[in-house]
């Protein structure tokens, strides 16, 4: 029994556990696939539901960590059953043993051109909920137009939907769709936005204050029908048909910008982790908790924890609770024995 | 009959006490996929028919939950299956609507 | 050679005389019913072609090619056309040699009926002509292929089969009794040459035989006969047009249960679907089970795929489509409502016509690619249903719904006849089969956009650059079976990239599983059948699927673990400018 902890994913989840588990006197060893810490948070702009620059919080996170041993652009790729414990071989040739091993390797955002009636690259003004965080951080993007007239925004796109082979829902996206909504309406206050949605799912604290503050101080439209197809007007702009079911017609409106709110799904990391681990996936493909209630950070092998969006899809405050949740568990864990 | 100089109108207002399942049922029977709508409305969005003639899956169907009849609106149906394609809920909708077809007026 | 006995009878014969003139009566009647149940046109066509030269030869041929030599079996399986051939082919040969044998050296007996069938009991030193000697060969062909039978029965995965049709007990009591009569035949036979005049065996043998003629209208033996009907009828050019009669009880008698279809089906794939193959469709069409012709007809997806392997030609998906068209509905579609106005704004007067169809609009990418491919070849064109359209109708069509069907294509043809495009070109196969076997377009010609492409490429309108990419290319059913396009799409693909095939492509090609040809097969159970074909695609080893419906598109863009790409959108990306 060594007391290392590997840590599979550098996202805010990854990073939130490791600052804890430093606090708590371990040394976690932090495995991340890509070329630097912070997961999907870090190509974010703001977070809702108070504007907060994302930026801040992985700045802060990455700072929090530098105490722990980072292997950046490594992946696990295998994975071994010790007496006390695993023995982690990573794509660097270097093999770890760990008394306990945190799973953080998040989601991923549903491919919109798997939806090619929302016409994700085949029209030329629809992007996606991920590819808009990019344009406001800065980067240039040809298919967001100079002068933005109207825009629509469609939820539940590869969510809620057995066509994109996930039934569940995303969680995030309506109040992304929102937040969203409200940075284009400051970058363009005469624009006209609509947001499309089948039920708009606005559960958390203050989320509902957001949604409020969308209609009446930025005159966001929401329309209750989920759009069906997209096609090209002569102008080279975009045409939507709904049905908005409220008042039970067909409806059509042409669009300059089309911003789809992709949905988080199973990252495909996940397949592989679970077969050389021994973890179970529940019905949802996601990564099976013991339960789904109380034991959430545990997996069904000992020694093997999991935080954020590896179970299924979570917000930025909740993946930040069960990060702190899981430290705490493998503490516990590794103090026990 | 005394005419008091006015009339009462019918309630407009359904009442779920009355509505009878039984028809509901044996269509759910037919095709399960019936009782598990979410009125998103993208049949309807989609359907080429109900461009030309306002016909709306979403609509009948939520009407016979309500035991409402509504049947005439799917005349115009030409069974092309897009809103099939486009149901998020996995919906037969064809069959769907083949089912209604036989057993409502 | 002499006769045994001057009365040239013994009762053992009654038997098979019995049987003989039970199976005659029951088949002359059946087949005066269904000629009966025929359309008044068809009859008369039929009877015509009983006495045209012409046909009379090609009846004669088909019906010793495909009845005796069963050649279409043998090149689907080469074992089981061993088999069939050796029983059929050598059980006739015996039964003509034995007439013969009975017209050359006894013509006076040959009104006996039973004389050939008993030819060594009733006369002595028959053995050694030359015919006997042929007949002896034939009869140890049949004994082979009987053998071969046997190993079948119980082993059917020896013959490269993995599913079989569940036999009845009627057909069980015709199998063991088909078998039988053969091996009975050769012991009586020895027996009598050796001088040992034993009736016991000839009784059994004729016994056997009655047995087996007894049973024959019930098992799935009726397709001998039914097969020969089946023949002259389809060399008449008679259709199937009634749900249970005439034509389709012809090919439900035909069908010998051979169950080739079961291995085929796609639906299959899922193995709660066996039960509705063809092979069973035919055998509750014959036992009037109607619930169940109902419940096999509404799932099956109609790939055509039984009707390719089927050796006797038996058509699954219109046999269904007419069960489907018997069922009664409450509200029927009145389209009086829907206006074909509206369109004539289309000016599309000598040029061509683009219908995308319905389901293109969930596919921006073909019309867009379409588009642009006559743009980049300067062809003009107008886009009918640009933004959305009237249906073709062949939903309407598959679901039975054939009046209904018939006033859509109306609406479609007033318009596009309005029009005065030289061509209707469709880039959905759903679409163009309905269009080329049931529109009357007039002077407009419908093309299929491969076909229309590799046309316009070979007059060199466009050039196309070989790209590095690998694409199978999967037969969309209602194109390749349904309009036996399959050569267009590979010479186009080929040209604009490397190709590479599936172990089942072309006429065996395995449906993509989002077939609208089914009415009651629900999304979930859809997936298993998307994921075979899948696999099938798969075992090619390309690194993208190419296919030429929007259908076939969608489905496999679903599950696909590699890129899923419209002919059209393909040729696009490669063209030359």
């Amino acid at each position: 029994m060594n007391g290392n902890i590997v840590i599979i994913g550098g996202g805010i989840a990854g990073m939130e556990a490791a600052k804890a588990l430093l606090a708590l006197g371990h040394t976690p060893i932090l495995v991340e696939a890509s070329k630097e810490l912070g997961g999907h948070v870090a190509s974010w702009h703001k977070l809702f539901p108070d504007m907060s620059s994302a930026k801040d919080i992985i700045d802060r996170l990455r700072a929090d960590v530098r105490g722990a041993n980072a292997f950046l652009g490594t992946k696990v790729i295998s994975f071994n059953r010790l007496a006390d414990g695993y023995s982690l071989k990573l794509s660097n040739g270097i093999v770890v043993n760990a008394s306990a091993v945190l799973v953080s390797t998040g989601f991923r955002l549903f491919d919109a051109t798997r939806k090619e009636e929302y016409g994700y690259g085949v029209y030329d003004h629809v992007i996606t909920n991920s590819d808009l965080e990019a344009w406001f951080s800065g980067k240039e993007d040809p298919r967001v137009p100079e002068n933005v007239g109207t825009v629509g925004f469609v939820h539940c796109v590869g969510s809620r939907d057995l066509k994109a082979c996930n039934g569940q829902c995303s969680k995030v996206c309506c109040a992304t769709a929102i937040k969203q909504a409200i940075e284009i309406k400051e970058r363009f206050p005469y624009a006209k936005v609509y947001c499309f949605y089948m039920d708009l799912r606005l559960f958390g604290k203050k989320y509902e204050d957001f949604y409020v503050n969308a209609q009446r101080d930025y005159g966001i439209q929401f329309i209750r029908g989920r759009v069906s197809e997209v096609g090209e007007t002569i102008d080279g702009g975009l045409q939507v048909k709904a049905e908005d079911t409220l008042s039970g017609k067909p409806l059509k409106v042409r669009l300059d910008l089309l911003v789809l709110m992709s949905g988080i799904v199973r990252n495909d990391s996940i397949r592989e982790l679970s077969e050389m681990a021994g973890l179970e996936t529940d019905s949802d493909g996601f990564l099976r908790s013991v339960d789904n209630e109380y034991s959430v950070v545990e997996s069904n092998r000992p020694g093997i924890f999991f935080a954020g969006s590896c179970t299924g899809p979570k917000t930025v405050p909740e993946t930040i609770a069960e990060a702190r949740s899981a430290a705490l568990s493998i503490h516990t864990y590794l103090s026990g024995e | 009959m005394m005419d008091f100089g006015f009339s009462l109108s019918k309630s407009s207002t359904m009442d779920l006490g009355k509505v009878d399942d039984l028809r509901f049922e044996q269509l759910c029977r037919l095709e399960p996929g019936a009782g598990i709508c979410i009125g998103c409305g993208s049949c309807s969005a989609s359907c080429p028919a109900g461009r030309l003639s306002g016909m709306s899956v979403r609509k009948v169907l939520l009407a016979l939950q309500r035991g409402r009849s509504a049947g005439e609106m799917l005349q115009c149906c030409m069974l092309c299956g897009k809103c099939t394609m486009v149901c998020p809920r996995g919906i037969n909708t064809r069959n769907l609507i083949l089912s209604i077809c036989k057993i409502y007026d | 050679m002499t006769e045994r006995f001057a009365t040239g009878f013994h009762p053992f014969v009654l038997p098979f005389l019995a049987g003989m003139a039970f199976v005659l009566a029951v088949c002359a009647v059946k087949a005066a019913v269904v000629v009966g149940q025929l359309d008044k046109a068809d009859r008369k066509k039929w009877l015509l072609s009983l006495i045209h030269p012409n046909l009379i030869i090609k009846n004669a041929v088909d019906i010793v090619l495909d009845c005796l030599i069963h050649v279409k079996l043998w090149k689907r399986n080469r074992i089981l056309g061993l088999m069939h051939s050796s029983i059929a082919f050598g059980w006739f040969m015996i039964i003509l040699l034995g007439h013969l044998e009975v017209l050359v050296y006894f013509p006076g007996k040959l009104a006996t009926f039973y004389y050939p069938i008993f030819f060594d009991y009733f006369v002595e030193g028959g053995q050694h002509t030359v015919i006997s000697k042929a007949m002896d060969a034939f009869l140890l062909l049949v004994i082979a292929g009987i053998a071969l039978a046997v190993v079948k029965r119980f082993w059917s995965r020896l013959f490269g089969m993995k599913r079989t049709a569940r036999p009845t007990l009627f057909n069980l009591l015709g199998l063991y009794s088909l078998w039988a009569i053969f091996p009975l035949r050769l012991v009586a036979e020895q027996c009598a040459r050796a001088g040992n005049l034993t009736v016991a065996p000839w009784w059994a043998y004729s016994i056997a035989l009655c047995t087996f003629m007894a049973v024959l209208p019930f098992t799935r033996y009726l397709h001998i006969p039914a097969e020969m009907l089946l023949i002259t009828m389809r060399n008449a050019g008679v259709g199937i047009t009634r749900p249970h009669k005439g034509m389709a009880r012809v090919q439900a008698d035909s069908c010998p249960n051979c169950g080739v279809c079961i291995d085929a089906c796609p639906m299959n794939a899922d193995t709660a679907n066996l039960k509705n193959s063809t092979v069973y469709l035919t055998r509750q069409l014959r036992r009037g089970n109607e619930p169940r012709v109902r419940e096999i007809s509404d799932k099956c997806m109609l790939c055509g795929k039984c009707t390719s392997v089927c050796q006797v030609g038996v058509d699954g998906p219109k046999l269904r489509i007419l069960a489907r068209a018997a069922r009664k509905y409450r509200i029927t579609p009145d389209f009086s409502r829907i206006s074909s106005d509206g369109y004539d704004t289309y000016w599309a007067s000598g040029k061509i016509l683009y219908f995308s169809g319905c389901m293109s609009q969930l596919t921006p990418n073909i019309g867009r690619s379409v588009e642009s491919i006559l743009r980049k070849s300067g062809v003009r064109y107008e886009w009918m249903d640009r933004d959305g359209g009237l249906c073709c109708g062949r939903p309407l069509h598959t679901a039975g719904r054939l009046k209904e069907a018939a006033a859509l294509r109306k609406k479609n043809e007033e318009i596009i006849r309005k029009s005065g495009a030289h061509t209707l070109l469709v880039s959905c196969p759903i679409c163009y089969r309905e269009f080329s076997e049931s529109y009357d377009l007039g002077s407009t010609k419908v093309a299929f956009y491969s076909e229309y492409f590799r046309k316009m490429m070979d007059k060199g309108l466009f050039t196309l650059e070989k790209g590095d990419t690998c694409y199978v290319y999967h037969d969309p059913c209602e194109l390749g079976r349904g309009c036996g396009i399959y050569d267009s799409p590979r010479a186009l693909i080929g040209k604009a990239a490397a190709i590479a095939e599936a172990p089942k492509n072309r006429a065996e090609s395995v449906c993509c599983g989002g077939s609208l040809g089914s009415l009651s097969l629900d999304f979930e159970h859809r997936e298993k059948i998307t994921r075979a074909s899948l696999e099938n695609l798969y075992a090619s080893k390309a690194d993208a699927i190419a296919t030429a419906c929007p259908l076939c598109l969608a489905t496999f863009a679903r599950y696909a673990d590699r890129p899923v790409k419209d002919l059209a959108q393909i040729i696009d990306e490669q063209i030359i400018m």
